[in-house]
């Protein structure tokens, strides 16, 4: 008997690492936020550690409109040209 | 007619060691499928008119693309016939509709499931149940449509769960979520025309939907009293969002609700009005959210009917899709919340079997 394969196969994706920074120090610190109820407040708490400890610089947040669909690519971009690095977390 | 993607498995020709197979791949819903056989997927394939590689859906995590040929061996699994197939490609054409949402539909720990509603001709054609024990089994139409989008998600989007569906406790739709909308006896025009295809053509809607909540009322002799019995099960505290509404009417209660008159419009905007809780009550029990109620209230607000200092259920009453389905005898609706905490997933409907519009 012959089946057919239910699955299928993904498309071919290179994923890896964005180098690491050498210093945190003075960088520029990015935070997309996914919208849920407390997000804003713990991405904010957490980047002013950086800011306190590294003096880094916070550029206004990024935002996802839906905290369940992925972020839209130009926001991703956005904040790829804006930041050094950048925070996100589930806030809920 | 085997597409260039397609996988082919050699296995012992024994029906009940495919079935076994089938486990072992991990393709299945923990329920026994039919094993995909390439003659059987090749003979559904003939009910769509496009080519087998066509891309119906894709997952916008992953990117993993659900072609027709994939959903056709998933409907197989499932125990569709045949001429179900337009039914199963429709549904994941709505599906893929972005407002849909279906990722984070499907992944949340909201645990809800695509809940479709087939509305027109295509109903009798194909055999579907609109009647007695709607939600229920004994319709081999209804029960496997709805399997078949539960074995591609959980196939062809890997939606698998404890993995990537996070549901915490997820509901029985899981398995299959499929109901019709019953012409028989229905006082309004269906939900086919309200969405305006042309007369002949059927549709489906999905809808990302919690569980199914009974609506009781065998004492409701008018139409407040039965609608008001549903408004109250949609604004329970433990449903009542920004979310949209599924609200199928037994043909008993829509009786009573044509009786007098009422038209849809007029049930889903009575709905909407009385299905609220009282700001004071939303934060009795710590669900109050000023940023939601601002939503509902701001200037230039969805809905007139919006009362002050009180959350309604969704935004307006078009959030509310009432339907009549059913047996004839019991004073049995339901209400089906929207998933998780409000506007994550919007419905959506297509048009089966049939292109409008198309490029």
């Amino acid at each position: 008997m012959q089946l057919y394969d239910p699955t299928v196969a993904g498309p071919e994706r290179n994923f890896s690492r964005a180098p690491a920074l050498a210093s945190l120090e003075g960088k520029t610190i990015g935070i997309l936020q996914n919208g849920k109820l407390n997000a804003v407040n713990m991405l904010q708490e957490t980047a002013q550690l950086f800011e306190q400890r590294h003096g880094c610089t916070i550029v206004p947040i990024f935002s996802k409109s839906n905290a369940s669909a992925p972020a839209p690519g130009e926001t991703i971009q956005a904040a790829a040209t804006d930041v050094d690095f950048l925070i996100t977390g589930l806030g809920d | 007619m085997a597409t260039a993607a397609a996988r082919i498995h050699e296995v012992e020709d024994d029906v009940l060691a495919a079935i076994d197979y089938c486990y072992e791949q991990g393709w299945t819903d923990g329920l026994p499928v039919v094993p995909p056989d390439v003659k059987r997927v090749d003979e559904m394939l003939m009910y769509e008119g496009r080519p087998a590689e066509t891309v119906i859906a894709t997952h916008p995590a992953t990117g993993l693309e659900c072609t027709v040929h994939a959903i056709a061996v998933n409907a197989v699994m499932a125990g569709c016939k045949p001429e179900f197939l337009p039914v199963v490609v429709a549904a994941f054409e709505a599906m893929n509709e972005a407002a849909f949402n279906f990722h984070g539909s499907t992944a949340s720990t909201g645990g809800s499931a695509p809940l479709l509603v087939v509305s027109g001709p295509m109903i009798d054609d194909i055999g579907m149940n609109a009647d007695v024990n709607l939600f229920g089994p004994g319709n081999r139409a209804n029960a496997t449509i709805g399997r078949a989008v539960r074995l591609v998600l959980l196939n062809v989007f890997q939606m698998v769960p404890g993995i990537s569906d996070k549901s915490t406790q997820g509901h029985p739709g899981k398995f299959s979520f499929c109901i019709a909308e019953r012409a028989r006896g229905n006082p309004w025009p269906l939900l086919v025309e309200d969405q305006d295809y042309p007369p002949g053509v059927s549709s489906v809607t999905v809808f990302a939907g919690g569980g199914f909540c009974n609506v009781e009322n065998h004492g409701g002799n008018t139409p407040e009293q039965v609608l008001g019995s549903i408004a109250d099960a949609m604004a329970n505290y433990g449903c009542i969002t920004l979310g949209q509404s599924v609200v199928v009417l037994s043909p008993e209660h829509a009786r009573v609700i044509s009786a007098t008159g009422w038209s849809k419009r007029q049930v889903q905007k009575y709905l909407f009005s009385h299905a609220a809780r009282t700001v004071d009550g939303m934060k009795s029990v710590g669900k109050y959210r000023q940023g939601e109620y601002d939503k509902q209230h701001d200037d230039g607000g969805t809905s007139p009917l919006v009362e002050a200092g009180k959350m309604h259920r969704g935004l307006s009453p078009d959030d509310i899709l009432v339907i009549m389905g059913g047996g004839d005898a019991g004073g049995h609706s339901c209400f089906i919340p929207s998933w998780s905490r409000g506007r994550g997933s919007i419905m959506q409907s297509k048009p089966i079997g049939v292109c409008i519009d198309c490029d």
